[in-house]
């Protein structure tokens, strides 16, 4: 606490009274520094930089007001009861008095976290805002080893795996997926819940190890709070689909290791077959009673439907349409595999693929028992595989390597399956997040799928105002795959003179909106002779013409923050260009 | 006042003894008296001075039972406040008798079972718009950082990237590990723990200063007789003429007079110089004023990068994760993956300015 008595003659103002070192922070909390780290973990308090270090760099500073916000905090008194609790344990122990260390170790008081979840997010937005790191931590911890000497528990452990296949179940269901982009470090996958864009990451599907240089009883009091945070967050999702939470899963199906698919499953069922009413059943025990026993005839229909059944997943989609809410991005999202029938083979990474897949429309099944259906299926119309060869091949289905499903989930449209066919070196997986026309530079394989997506929309929607940028018949050149020389470049001029066109108006209505008396009429003529001669020096005589005009109008601020944006522009050209140089040595290298 | 019949006017004495106006002066000042105070107060009757108060009355004995009601401080403390919980020294036999109901109900296997399900579960915001009007979020929950919890790696760290881009990312993976050889070969150079040569004996110890300071001794005795020689020369000189003195005050005022005419003139061109200076004065302020922006903008793209300095060691940025050149084979099963991602995840809260960075974390 700050101090309410100042000696006299002893000013405190400022910096120094404002902000207090750990030590004196751990002083006036009276705990010790592992309570107090966890503590700070759970209340959100972070340690901040004060202007003027008034104890010197070495030390860490907190806000005086953070601190008395601790002290405020309940916690911090159940802590301590705790802590009491098991001085009285070890006493029990020290005193060979086995039988009560064992009775008081089986009362030991507990805590909850739910009151400072909803003290740190008033509201569900502001929970699901901040869900990225909780995710990627929660799906970090579902596939570490349990482990005695970093205090982490199996049952730690199957409840993060449980938390997040919950999640995955949510997502896929609704269809929220947006991006996946396989990195070597995981794969992200990004979501869109609520307009709210939930990007997370997930180890790949290898052993991860403890290292030496990261604190895991910090990262485990942060795993505490965000087990407790997703659990809330799974509750009103699927409170939201009328499903009841947690879910009780088909045993057998949870032994086989195939969670996601018995949580779809058990989603699909219940939100089938009946509306649950969470509010009703909440409080009395002879109620109690009767929604056991509901929830284990539940659990029996679950094992009457043939596992087998290769519609579970099918229903789902079915049952989406009555769903009111629904954006175009998600309808476009849930028909992409429409139809489609996917199988896994041993060696591709099942459960992102489980995720995946069912998100945007798939049917999948896998190798092994409990999948809805067969390898020999005939219906079966895509089989994933990652190995050089494929034993028995069925001419009736598509032979692809995982990687052509993620490339058709980024672009949204079924690419061709010619490039990822066994054996083969796929084409490059490109980062769905970077967006190419900010970089400037956009690489071979994003041109293709750019305009295999322009002939399918094409395709779909034949409306005139769409096919802007293609003016002739873009469609026969676009499956062809290939371009002619002549008309590539016709397509480019006419590109470059309609941005030249569209940049000419937006300057134009930058010039009126400043007020100045410009004659447009020159403008106009200057273009008209651009379009006559050669593209490029119509654009190099507007480029400086408008570069001329601004200087001299323009405030000597506005006219250096002009050339710092040209800079800017310029640094930025010159990376791309590097870039397409690069590329050409390594062409002209290959050759 | 009226004429008095002429009596002897021989001296001032006989003059006052004469004419007495005391009572006429008390006259007009008792009724200046009464009509500004309102009236003649004698003449006023008694009910109109004075009237008894009666409102307020508090017969004597009760003043006293009233005195005597109060509770002293120490006796009060031993009073039962029902606020304060009562501690009983033996233990609540309510605790029992739970026990037993719940053991009735069902087994004790279940009765967790049901705390871990909806009765605990609740709908936290299920009031939203409401928990909005009760309370703001506190500041704190602002974020610390400006970076995103997860950051999505460049295209070039792709499994199977394109060419380009990742050998945009394997030369950045280089530069930072070049900038590391730099700084330990650029740096000073560690002091040696070891150095050849002997080792000092004890004896020899206690001279190894010594030449120094003699040293000095001798500097600055030379310094003193040159000081001595200047005091010789200064006693040699002439002096001072009544001609020469004559003609230095002349100097001086000549002097003075110069430096008067220099300050006008340069008042004068200063006055004349004066929109120059406030212009330079502006062009100062601006300056000042961009310094100030640029600082702000620079330290705010700082943050981008990594966090403000919160403890001892400053935060060291994680080794990009990017595939070599023979280690990409464009297969998702023969990828070499990041199998450390708690370390990213550690890195990322200590970028965030969430966690203090430390360098060793494992005490072994």
């Amino acid at each position: 606490m700050p101090k309410h008595y100042r000696p006299a003659g002893k000013k405190k103002e400022g910096n120094a009274a404002r902000y207090m070192t750990r030590s004196q922070a751990l002083k006036s909390l009276q705990v010790n520094l592992s309570l107090f780290r966890r503590l700070c973990i759970v209340k959100g308090v972070f340690p901040r930089e004060p202007k003027k270090k008034v104890k010197g760099n070495h030390h860490t500073y907190y806000h005086v007001k953070d601190i008395s916000f601790l002290q405020h905090e309940p916690l911090l008194e159940k802590f301590r009861e705790i802590r009491t609790y098991q001085k009285k344990v070890l006493k029990a122990k020290a005193k060979k008095n086995e039988e009560l260390a064992r009775l008081l170790l089986t009362r030991q008081p507990t805590y909850k976290l739910d009151r400072l979840i909803r003290e740190r997010y008033p509201t569900f937005i502001d929970a699901l805002r901040d869900l990225d790191d909780c995710l990627t931590m929660v799906h970090l911890f579902a596939v570490l080893p349990a482990s005695d000497r970093e205090n982490l528990e199996v049952k730690r452990v199957h409840n993060c795996r449980r938390l997040s296949h919950e999640w995955q179940a949510y997502i896929s269901r609704t269809h929220a997926l947006r991006k996946v982009f396989v990195s070597v470090k995981g794969i992200y996958y990004q979501a869109e819940l609520e307009g709210q864009k939930i990007t997370w990451l997930t180890p790949h599907a290898i052993q991860q190890v403890f290292t030496n240089d990261v604190d895991f009883s910090v990262l485990l009091t942060f795993l505490e709070f965000y087990e407790t945070l997703l659990a809330f967050i799974n509750f009103k999702l699927y409170h939201s689909l009328n499903v009841k939470y947690p879910p009780i899963l088909d045993s057998r199906l949870e032994a086989l290791a195939a969670d996601l698919y018995a949580l779809s499953r058990y989603i699909d069922a219940s939100s089938r077959g009946m509306t649950v009413e969470p509010k009703s059943d909440a409080s009395s025990s002879s109620q109690s009673n009767d929604r056991e026993e509901s929830e284990l005839r539940l659990a029996q229909l679950q094992h009457q439907l043939p596992s087998s059944e290769p519609g579970a997943l099918m229903h789902i989609v079915a049952d989406n349409n009555k769903e009111v809410e629904e954006d175009e991005e998600t309808r476009v999202c849930k028909s992409l595999f429409k139809d489609l029938k996917f199988f896994l083979s041993r060696e591709v990474p099942r459960e992102s693929l489980l995720f995946v897949l069912p998100a945007f429309g798939g049917m999948v099944s896998w190798e092994g028992e409990g999948a809805p259906f067969k390898e020999d299926d005939e219906s079966i119309t895509h089989h994933i595989i990652d190995k050089p060869s494929a034993g028995h091949m069925y001419l009736s289905r598509e032979y692809v390597q995982p990687q052509w499903i993620y490339d058709c989930v980024n672009a949204r449209i079924i690419l061709p399956t010619e490039k990822y066919m066994v054996g083969s070196i796929p084409p490059p997986h490109l980062s769905p997040f970077v967006d190419n026309e900010a970089e400037g530079y956009v690489p071979d394989y994003a041109e293709t799928i750019k305009r295999l997506q322009a002939a399918a929309r094409n395709d779909v929607l034949p409306l005139p105002g769409v096919g802007k940028e293609d003016l002739e018949d873009p469609q026969n050149l676009l499956y062809a795959g290939v371009m002619s020389r002549a008309e590539e470049a016709e397509a480019a001029r006419n590109k470059k003179k309609m941005a030249e066109l569209e940049k000419q108006y937006h300057e134009e209505l930058k010039m009126e909106l400043r007020g100045s008396a410009v004659d447009v009429a020159p403008v106009v003529e200057e273009v008209g002779e651009g379009e006559e001669s050669v593209p490029d020096a119509a654009n190099t005589q507007t480029a400086q013409d408008t570069s001329d005009m601004p200087t001299l109008l323009m405030s000597r601020k506005k006219r250096k923050l002009y050339e710092a944006m040209k800079k800017g522009q310029k640094k930025k050209s010159e990376a791309v260009e590097a870039l397409e140089q690069r590329k050409k040595r390594l062409n002209a290298g290959q050759q | 006042m009226g004429k008095r019949a002429k009596t002897s006017r021989k001296g001032k004495k006989a003059w006052r003894a004469n004419i007495s106006t005391e009572d006429i002066e008390d006259f007009f000042e008792k009724a200046t008296k009464d009509a500004l105070s309102g009236g003649n107060l004698s003449a006023a009757p008694s009910e109109d001075l004075f009237h008894v108060e009666k409102s307020h009355d508090i017969p004597v004995k009760r003043k006293i039972e009233k005195h005597r009601e109060r509770v002293l401080r120490c006796d009060s403390v031993l009073k039962k406040n029902p606020f304060v919980q009562t501690v009983s020294s033996s233990k609540p036999k309510s605790k029992k008798s739970n026990k037993t109901i719940v053991i009735e109900s069902k087994t004790p296997k279940q009765a967790q079972k049901d705390a871990g399900d909806d009765s605990v579960m609740v709908d936290l915001w299920a009031d939203d718009s409401k928990g909005e009007h009760e309370s703001k979020p506190r500041k704190i929950y602002k974020k610390t950082s400006t970076i995103p919890a997860v950051e999505v790696d460049p295209a070039g760290c792709s499994y199977n990237p394109t060419t380009e881009s990742h050998e945009d990312m394997l030369a950045e993976a280089v530069a930072q590990e070049m900038q590391k050889v730099y700084k330990t070969e650029l740096g000073p150079e560690p002091v040696p723990l070891t150095i050849e040569g002997d080792a000092i004996n004890e004896d020899e110890r206690y001279f190894l200063g010594v030449d120094n300071v003699s040293d000095g001794e001798d500097d600055a005795e030379v310094e003193n007789e040159e000081l001595e020689a200047g005091n010789k020369l200064a006693r040699t000189t002439k002096r001072v003429t009544r001609v020469v003195l004559n003609k230095r005050s002349r100097q001086k005022e000549l002097r003075k007079k110069e430096t008067k005419e220099k300050y006008k003139e340069k008042i004068s061109t200063e006055i004349d110089s004066l929109p120059n200076i406030l212009e330079e004065i502006a062009r100062e302020d601006e300056e000042k004023q961009n310094k100030l922006l640029r600082r702000t903008i620079a330290k705010q793209e700082v943050l981008k990068i990594r966090p403000p300095r919160l403890g001892k060691h400053k935060f060291e940025a994680p080794p990009v994760q990017v595939l070599l050149t023979e280690e990409m084979t464009g297969s998702l099963r023969k990828l070499k993956a990041c199998c450390t991602l708690a370390r990213d995840r550690f890195k990322s809260l200590e970028k965030r300015g969430i966690l203090v960075p430390s360098k060793h974390i494992r005490r072994f």
